[in-house]
């Protein structure tokens, strides 16, 4: 009898040991995307998380790569002014959805940024990636290498983010967004479509200046 | 040398020429490395840190308006030296295929179709296009220089 308890207390043990085991160590990757989001025609539901207000009147939707210069010269140029007067005012938000397309570093590079999304830093990521280009595509700056070690600058929990990366996870997501931005008609980096609050849409490419951002946006609140 | 100068562009036609070469390039060659955009308002702008890029194109674009001329001047009115004009047009040709942007809407044409030997060849004009700029510039002056000295020794036995 008391054999009896003892082996059955050993595999309740083990049991026990497994599932808190399995818990602990296996990858927290669930993502919760609103696969019905869009704004205007655009589905940005595979695209970035919302920068800004979610209520906000004005929609930026930003198509870009993390290789292109002309999108670190918005980045560092008129982003920052785009920010200070919509987006931190609640007058707009932004969303950014992959055009990788310039080297085989780009859509690797795009995945990492959803894999830091998993631990809530998609932004963070996104900003270091951009203060991180180098002025050589496909130079090594954002190779798998490189990428995992941005995630371990800013603090993520690297056994996640390392099998995240290392599995593809996000690979059919940056596929999907790709095909996105072309058919909406994206033919360069950064493509940028405006929606206004009425889902009226203004489509542009190139990293364009302030004023042309602030002439379309306060035309459409 | 101001001399030659004085003589090609004396000719209407050339500085007409001269002009359009030069207002036609940068105009191009702004707009193909983004300073420039027409669409949906006209709006320019040099980002921090591209201000040597855009300098390149300004002396690029001069230079091809400045050399361009004297050749078709020495082939029309001399009616010599045709292979000279072939340095002048492609220092210009590479100094603009540098200026396309792999960003931009020539680069994802050429990256779409020809795919990674496309996206190859983009990366390079992209990665190397200060130095191929500084190239075709350094092409376009020393064609200037050899069109400049041959027009003095052709014009003294060939008068005008």
């Amino acid at each position: 009898m008391n054999k009896k308890v003892i082996i059955f207390g050993i595999i309740v043990a083990i049991v026990g040991i497994g599932i808190l085991g399995s818990y602990s160590f296996s990858p927290n990757e669930t993502v919760n995307l609103d696969m019905g989001r869009t704004h205007g025609d655009v589905s940005t539901a595979m695209g970035s998380p919302i920068l800004g207000d979610p209520s906000a009147p004005i929609t930026i939707v930003e198509f870009g790569d993390y290789q292109c210069h002309a999108c670190y010269n918005w980045f560092h140029t008129h982003k920052p002014v785009i920010y200070e007067n919509y987006i931190a005012t609640g007058k707009a938000n932004l969303i950014f959805i992959d055009l990788a397309f310039l080297g085989r570093d780009s859509p690797i590079a795009a995945q990492a940024s959803y894999c830091a999304e998993d631990q809530g830093m998609y932004w963070e990521y996104h900003d270091l990636l951009y203060n991180s280009q180098e002025s050589q595509i496909d130079n090594g700056w954002a190779n798998s290498e490189r990428l995992k070690a941005f995630a371990f600058n800013l603090g993520l929990e690297m056994t996640l983010f390392e099998s995240c990366l290392d599995s593809d996870k996000y690979s059919k997501r940056v596929q999907y967004n790709v095909s996105e931005a072309k058919k909406h008609g994206a033919r360069a980096t950064p493509t940028f479509i405006i929606v206004g609050p009425d889902n009226q849409q203004e489509q542009f490419q190139g990293g364009q200046p302030y004023t042309t951002f602030k002439q379309i946006m306060d035309n459409m609140i | 040398m101001f001399e030659i100068l004085k003589t090609v562009f004396s000719n209407f036609r050339y500085s007409q020429l001269a002009i359009v070469i030069f207002v036609s390039m940068l105009i191009g060659l702004l707009y193909l490395s983004e300073f420039l955009f027409f669409d949906p308002f006209i709006a320019g702008h040099i980002p921090v840190g591209t201000e040597f890029g855009f300098s390149l194109i300004v002396i690029l674009s001069g230079l091809s308006g400045l050399v361009l001329p004297m050749n078709v001047y020495r082939i029309n009115i001399l009616k010599n030296s045709k292979g000279k004009i072939g340095g002048s047009v492609f220092g210009s040709f590479i100094g603009a295929a540098a200026g396309a942007c792999s960003c931009g809407p020539i680069g994802f044409a050429i990256i779409s179709t020809f795919g990674s030997v496309g996206a190859t060849s983009m990366a390079f004009l992209t990665n190397y296009e200060i130095p191929i700029r500084l190239a075709a510039i350094g092409l376009l002056a020393l064609t200037y220089y050899t069109t400049v000295k041959s027009l003095k020794i052709e014009c003294k036995l060939k008068p005008q």
